[in-house]
C-alpha cells in the first residue's frame, strides 16, 4: 500500500532527504469562485511545499481562503489550476474516489464546529473512518480507545456527542482524526469556536499528538497568538502565501 | 383526483337527472303500471272520463343506436299534442322567440309515418346524420329501421344536452318497438295539488299508482348512491394521503430557508409574521395547485366518466353521457378542499418555522426531542381513535356514512402508530443491521430515528397507500372468488338463450315466444328452466327491485342460501314452484336491514298489492339492486304477463354439450334477437363485468403509489438539508460516494420495509372492513374474505421498491454535493 511505501520512504530511511517527498507540495495552485458572473480569485498561484513533523500555522483574516487551501491539500476541493501532491501521491490527478480513498488512508481532519456525527457514539465516532474503509469494528477498539484515553474521554466511549462540551467534542474529533494513524493532519480553526483556555487545552493535546508523534501539523486560524508556538507561519495574503 | 371523481359522479349523476327531467318535463306526477306498464285505456279515461288535462301518455324503454352513440339510448314514445304543457321543446313552431325548434311539417310526417325519429340537432350533427336518415335501432337484438324526421334544438343548454341521449317516436311506433302493444309506461300529469288527482285515482286498476316525480327520481338515484358514495370516499383518501404530501413539501421549504427565518426573526420578524407566510405561500401555493389539480381531474374525469358510466350501465340503469359537464360548483368545491386541505397541513411547518429561534442550529433536535415525548401520547391517540372507528363500524344501523368514517378513523389512528413503530422498529434492527452492514448499517436506523419527525411523516405515507393497495386487493380479489364460486354453483344449465342485451348485466325484454319454444324442445335437451326478470317498485320500502318469475332451479339445487325457513329443509325451491311465498336476495334484506326471519314481502300485482311470505334469503352478487325470486306460475297469474326473458338448457346426461350449444346457436343463426351462450361464456362475460367494475379501483392504486412515493421523496430531500454538514463531514472524512448511496438507500430501504410491514395488519384490518362492512352495507353483499400470501408479499414488496426508487433522487443528488460547501464554517 501506498502508506507503507510512504512511511518507509520517510521514516524508515531516516533523513528526509532528496528520496523522501515532502508532506504536501503546492504547484501553481489557483483557486476562483464564480460569483455573480465574476471570477473571484481566492488563491493565486501558490507554490509550497510542507515537510514532516512540522507544526504549520496557515494565518490569515477571515475570508482569505485559508479554509480553501485546506480543503483543496484534503482532496475535497478541486483546484482551478495547478497541483497538490500528498506523500508523494498528486492528488489532484485523482479521480474523485481514489481522492476519498487517499483522505481517509492518510489525513486527519479537524473542523472548528467539531463535526461529530451525532447518531454515533463516541467511540464509534472515533472507529467510523476506519470502519468505512471495511475495517471491522472489533479490531479497532482497541486503538480508539487508546486515543481516547489519551484525551481524556475514555469514560465518556458511550455518550452522544450533543451531550459532550465543546472541548470535549472537540477532543473526540482530533481522536477521530487521529485513529488510522495519518502522516498529515488538517485542522481548520480548532479553537475558533472555543473559550481561550479550552482553545489551548486543546491545541496543546493537538500538538502532543501530531508533532511530537512525527506527524505534520498544518491548521488555519485567524489568531496570531498561535503563531509562536508553530515551526512556520504562512500568511495568507490577496491569494498569496507568504511566511 | 378527487375533482375527477366528482366530477365523474356527477357528469353520470346529472346526465340521468337531466335525461329524467327532459323527460320528466314540467310533470308534477305520473301514473305508473305495474311490470308491464299500463294499459293505454287509462289515459283516455283520464282525459274523457275524469276530464283532466294536462295529461300525456308516455312509452319508454332502452335501445341501442348504432350509428347514433355507442352508449343505450333511451327511446320515447309520444303524443305531440299532448306534449306542448310538458316539454317546451314540442311547443307548436309558432315562429315564437325561442320556441321554434320544430316544424308544422316534421310533425305531421312525425305523425303520419310510422317509425320516424325526432333526435336532438346536436347529438345528429355529432353523429353525421341528417334529417332523413335512416337510423338502425336496436330493441334487445330486433334491429329496427327508422327514419329521423325532425331535429331539436331546444333553446336552453340543459334540455339540449339532456337531449342527447333520448330518442323520441311516436307512442304508437315505440309500442311496436317495444314490443308493449296497447300499453303505455306511465302518464305525465301536471296537478297544482293532490286534491286534483282524486277523479284520477278512482278509476285507476288496481296495478297503477300515482307517484310524485321526485319519488319516482330518488328511487333511481337511490340505486347508484351506494357506489357514487364509495367513488367519493375513495377520492377522500387521495386527499388524505395528498395531505402527507403538501406537509412534506411546506416542511421542505420550511427548512430550506431556515437560515433565512432566523435572520428575519433577528431582524425583528415575529413569529406571527412567520407563521402568516408560511400560511399565505400555502394558500398561494395551494391555489395553484388546486387550478392545475382542477384542469388535470376535468381531463381525468373525462376518463373515469366512462368508466363510471359502463358501471352504472352494467348495474343500474342506462345513462347517456354526453361528455363531462364541468359545473362551477364542482370545481368551487374541489378548490375550497385543495385549499382547505393545504392549510391543515400546512399548519405544523408554520408553527415550525414561527418557532424559528434567531440561531438556527438548535431547531432541530428540539423538534426532535419534542416528538420523542409525544411518542406515548401518539400510542395512546391511536388505541383511543381505533376503538372509536371499531365502535363506529359496530354500528349496526349506521349505514355507509359511520361505516366510512370508521375506516377512516382506523386509517388515520394507523397513520399515528407510525412514529411510535418506526422508533421501536428501527430500534429492534439496529443491531442486525450494525452486525451486517457494519457502520452503514449502524447508521441508517439511527437517523432514521433521530429525525422521526420527517422519516415517520413519509412511513406513514407510505403504510396508507400500502395498506390501501393490501386492503382493496383483498377485497377485490375475495370479491373476485366469492363471485367465481356463485356462479359456479348458480350457474348450472349448460345452455343459456336470452335477447342480447343493451347493457351488460340485465335483461332487458323477452325472448320471441317461438325462441322459446325452439329452445325447450331442442333435441339433445333434458330439461329447460325459464325466467322473466322485470321491474318492480315496492311499496314496503319505495325500491325498486327486480322480480324474477321462474319456473325451475337454473343452480339445480346448488344455490347458496343465506337463511331458508326452517321448516323447509334447506332447499326453498318446492315451496317456491308451489306458489307459497318468494325467496328474496341478501342484498334486499341487508339494505332495508330486515329482521331474520323476514317479514311478508308487498308486492305490486295486477290485482293491486299483495303480501308473500319469505321461503328464504338467497345470495346474489348480480345486482345489489334486490331481487326478489316468484313461482312462474303465481307471477303468470297475478300479472297477466306471458313473456319469458331468458331460458337455461340443462342437456341430456351423454350428450355432447358443445355440439348441442352449437347445434342451437346455428338454428337461430341471422336472428339478432337471440342469443345463444354456453356456460362458460356467460360466466366468463359475468367476470369481464366484475373486472371492469373494480378497474377504477386500479387507478386508485397506482395514484396512492404516486402520492406516496413523492411523500418519500420530499421527505429525504428535506432530512438532505438538515443533515448536509453530516453528510458533508461523513464525506470529508471518508465515506465514498458509493457508501453515501448505500446509506441513503438503505435509511429510505428500511423506511419502506416499516411501511410494509405495518400496511400487513393495516391492509387487512381494512380489507375486513371493507368485505364485511362496507360492502355489505352498500351493495349487501356478503364476500368470503380470501387470503392469499400474495397480497402481503406484494405489499412489502411495492413499499420496499417505492421506497427505494423514491431514494435514488436524493441519493444522486446527495452524492453529487460539494463537500467544501456542506462543511463550510461561518
Ligand atoms: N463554494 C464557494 N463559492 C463561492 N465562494 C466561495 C466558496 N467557498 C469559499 N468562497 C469564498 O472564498 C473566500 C475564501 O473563503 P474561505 O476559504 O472559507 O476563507 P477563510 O477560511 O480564510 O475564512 C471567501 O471570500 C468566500 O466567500
Ligand atoms: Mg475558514
Amino acid at each position: 500500500m501506498i502508506k507503507e511505501r510512504v512511511r518507509e520512504a520517510m521514516v524508515g530511511e531516516g533523513a528526509p532527504g532528496e528520496t523522501a517527498p515532502p508532506v504536501v507540495r503546492l504547484e501553481g495552485l489557483c483557486k476562483a469562485f464564480e460569483e455573480g458572473g465574476r471570477q473571484r480569485v481566492v488563491l493565486d498561484k501558490v507554490d509550497y511545499q510542507f515537510d514532516r513533523g512540522q507544526f504549520v500555522v496557515l494565518l490569515g483574516h477571515s475570508g482569505s481562503g485559508k479554509s480553501t487551501l485546506l480543503n483543496l491539500i484534503s482532496g475535497i476541493d478541486r483546484p482551478s489550476e495547478g497541483h497538490v501532491s500528498v506523500l508523494g501521491t498528486r492528488i489532484t490527478a485523482l479521480n474523485e474516489r481514489d481522492r476519498t480513498l487517499f483522505r481517509r488512508d492518510h489525513i486527519g481532519f479537524v473542523f472548528q464546529f467539531f463535526n461529530l456525527i451525532p447518531t454515533l457514539t463516541v467511540l464509534e465516532n472515533v472507529t467510523l473512518p476506519q470502519e468505512l474503509a471495511g475495517r471491522a469494528r472489533r479490531e479497532l477498539e482497541p486503538t480508539a480507545l487508546r486515543l481516547l484515553d489519551r484525551v481524556g474521554l475514555a469514560d465518556r466511549r458511550d455518550a452522544h456527542p450533543d451531550k459532550l462540551s465543546g472541548g470535549e467534542q472537540q477532543r473526540v474529533a482530533i481522536a477521530r482524526a487521529l485513529a488510522h494513524d495519518p502522516l498529515l493532519v488538517l485542522a481548520d480553526e480548532p479553537t475558533g469556536n472555543l473559550d481561550d483556555e479550552t482553545g489551548e487545552r486543546v491545541l496543546a493535546l493537538l500538538l502532543e499528538l501530531t508533532r511530537d508523534a512525527g506527524r505534520t501539523l498544518l491548521m488555519a486560524t485567524h489568531n496570531p497568538d498561535i503563531a509562536p508556538r508553530a515551526d512556520r507561519v504562512l500568511q495568507l495574503h490577496d491569494g498569496r502565501l507568504v511566511e | 383526483m378527487m375533482v375527477s371523481i366528482d366530477l365523474a359522479n356527477g357528469s353520470a349523476r346529472r346526465a340521468f337527472a337531466l335525461s329524467t327531467d327532459a323527460i320528466t318535463g314540467k310533470a308534477t306526477h305520473r301514473v305508473a303500471g305495474g311490470p308491464t306498464g299500463l294499459d293505454e285505456a287509462v289515459y283516455r279515461d283520464i282525459r274523457v272520463a275524469a276530464g283532466f288535462s294536462p295529461a300525456a301518455p308516455v312509452v319508454e324503454g332502452y335501445v341501442g343506436v348504432p350509428e347514433l352513440s355507442g352508449q343505450p339510448l333511451r327511446l320515447v314514445g309520444i303524443d305531440p299534442f299532448a306534449e306542448p304543457p310538458f316539454r317546451d321543446y314540442f311547443a307548436p313552431a309558432a315562429g315564437g322567440a325561442n320556441g321554434g325548434s320544430l316544424d308544422a311539417s316534421a310533425l305531421t310526417t312525425f305523425l303520419t309515418e310510422p317509425n320516424s325519429l325526432i333526435i336532438s340537432a346536436d347529438a345528429a350533427a355529432e353523429a353525421g346524420i341528417a334529417l332523413g336518415d335512416t337510423l338502425t335501432v336496436n330493441v334487445a337484438g330486433r334491429e329496427i329501421a327508422a327514419r329521423v324526421v325532425g331535429l331539436l334544438r331546444p333553446a336552453d343548454d340543459v334540455s339540449r344536452r339532456a337531449l342527447g341521449g333520448i330518442v323520441f317516436t311516436d307512442i304508437a311506433s315505440a309500442q311496436e318497438m317495444l314490443d308493449l302493444r296497447g300499453r303505455l309506461s306511465h302518464i305525465d300529469l301536471i296537478a297544482d295539488d293532490e286534491a286534483a288527482l282524486a277523479p284520477i285515482a278512482a278509476l285507476l286498476p288496481p296495478d297503477a299508482s300515482i307517484e310524485t316525480a321526485a319519488a319516482r327520481q330518488n328511487a333511481v338515484q337511490q340505486m347508484t348512491a351506494a357506489f357514487e358514495f364509495n367513488l367519493s370516499a375513495l377520492s377522500l383518501l387521495a386527499l388524505v394521503v395528498g395531505m402527507f404530501l403538501i406537509y412534506n413539501t411546506v416542511t421542505f421549504s420550511v427548512i430550506q430557508r431556515r437560515p433565512l427565518f432566523a435572520v428575519l426573526r433577528m431582524l425583528g420578524a415575529t413569529g406571527g409574521q412567520l407563521f402568516a407566510l408560511i400560511l399565505g405561500e400555502a394558500v398561494l401555493l395551494a391555489l395553484l395547485g388546486s387550478l392545475l389539480g382542477l384542469g388535470l381531474g376535468v381531463l381525468l374525469g373525462r376518463g373515469v366518466v366512462g368508466l363510471i358510466t359502463q358501471t352504472i350501465n352494467d348495474f343500474w340503469f342506462a345513462v347517456n353521457v354526453q361528455g363531462v359537464s364541468v359545473p362551477p360548483s364542482s370545481l368551487i368545491r374541489g378548490l375550497a378542499v385543495g385549499v382547505g386541505a393545504a392549510l391543515l397541513a400546512a399548519i405544523v411547518p408554520a408553527i415550525e418555522a414561527a418557532r424559528t429561534a434567531p440561531q438556527s442550529t438548535l431547531r432541530r433536535s428540539t423538534l426532535e426531542s419534542r416528538i420523542r415525548r409525544l411518542l406515548p401520547w401518539l400510542v395512546v391517540a391511536w388505541a383511543a381513535l381505533t376503538l372509536a372507528g371499531a365502535a363506529l363500524l359496530w354500528l349496526r344501523g349506521g349505514g355507509l356514512f359511520t361505516a366510512f368514517a370508521g375506516l377512516f378513523a382506523v386509517l388515520i389512528a394507523a397513520a399515528l402508530l407510525a412514529p411510535p413503530l418506526t422508533d421501536v422498529f428501527m430500534r429492534l434492527v439496529a443491531p442486525l443491521t450494525g452486525r451486517l452492514l457494519g457502520a452503514l448499517g449502524r447508521l441508517a436506523p439511527r437517523d432514521i430515528i433521530r429525525s422521526l419527525s420527517r422519516t415517520s411523516i413519509a412511513v406513514a405515507a407510505l403504510m396508507t397507500a400500502v395498506s390501501v393497495i393490501v386492503g382493496v386487493s383483498i377485497m377485490v380479489g375475495s370479491f373476485r372468488g366469492t363471485v367465481i364460486e356463485w356462479l359456479d354453483q348458480t350457474l348450472q344449465a349448460d345452455i343459456y338463450v336470452s335477447p342480447p342485451n343493451v347493457t351488460a348485466n340485465r335483461v332487458i325484454g323477452a325472448l320471441a315466444a317461438d325462441a322459446v319454444a325452439t329452445a325447450r324442445t331442442w333435441p339433445g335437451v333434458a330439461r329447460a328452466v325459464s325466467s322473466h326478470t322485470v321491474q318492480v317498485q315496492l311499496p314496503q320500502f319505495g325500491r325498486l327491485v327486480q322480480l324474477v318469475a321462474v319456473d325451475g332451479d337454473v343452480s339445480n339445487g346448488n344455490r347458496p342460501y343465506a337463511w331458508v325457513r326452517p321448516d323447509l329443509g334447506d332447499d326453498p325451491w318446492p315451496a317456491l314452484m308451489a306458489g307459497e311465498g318468494v325467496i328474496i336476495s341478501e342484498a334486499l334484506a341487508l339494505k332495508e336491514n330486515l329482521p331474520t326471519p323476514p317479514p311478508d314481502i308487498t308486492l305490486p300485482t295486477a290485482g293491486g298489492p299483495r303480501d308473500f311470505p319469505v321461503l328464504a334469503v338467497f345470495y346474489d352478487y348480480s345486482s345489489d339492486q334486490g331481487s326478489v325470486f316468484i313461482g312462474d306460475a303465481t307471477y303468470r297469474t297475478l300479472w297477466d304477463d306471458a313473456r319469458v326473458s331468458a331460458v337455461g338448457l340443462f342437456v341430456e346426461p351423454g350428450q355432447p354439450v358443445d355440439e348441442v350449444t352449437a347445434a342451437l346457436a346455428a338454428r337461430f343463426a341471422g336472428r339478432s334477437d337471440v342469443l345463444v351462450q354456453s356456460n362458460e361464456a356467460l360466466r366468463r362475460g359475468s367476470l369481464e363485468i366484475f373486472d371492469r367494475t373494480f378497474a377504477i379501483t386500479s387507478a386508485l392504486r397506482l395514484l396512492a403509489i404516486i402520492v406516496a412515493f413523492i411523500g418519500v421523496l420530499s421527505a429525504l430531500l428535506s432530512l438532505q438539508l438538515e443533515r448536509a454538514r453530516e453528510l458533508g463531514t461523513l464525506r470529508a472524512t471518508g465515506m465514498t460516494r458509493r457508501q453515501l448511496w448505500g446509506l441513503t438507500l438503505l435509511e429510505t430501504g428500511l423506511m419502506g420495509a416499516t411501511a410494509g410491514l405495518m400496511a400487513l395488519p393495516v391492509g387487512y384490518a381494512l380489507a375486513w372492513i371493507l368485505v364485511y362492512v362496507i360492502n355489505v352495507r352498500s351493495f349487501g353483499w356478503t364476500l368470503t374474505m380470501d387470503l392469499r400470501p400474495e397480497y402481503f408479499i406484494q405489499a412489502l414488496l411495492v413499499a420496499v421498491g417505492a421506497a427505494l426508487l423514491a431514494g435514488v433522487y436524493p441519493s444522486i443528488r446527495v452524492g453529487n454535493m460539494e463537500i467544501a460547501s456542506a462543511i463550510r464554517e461561518e
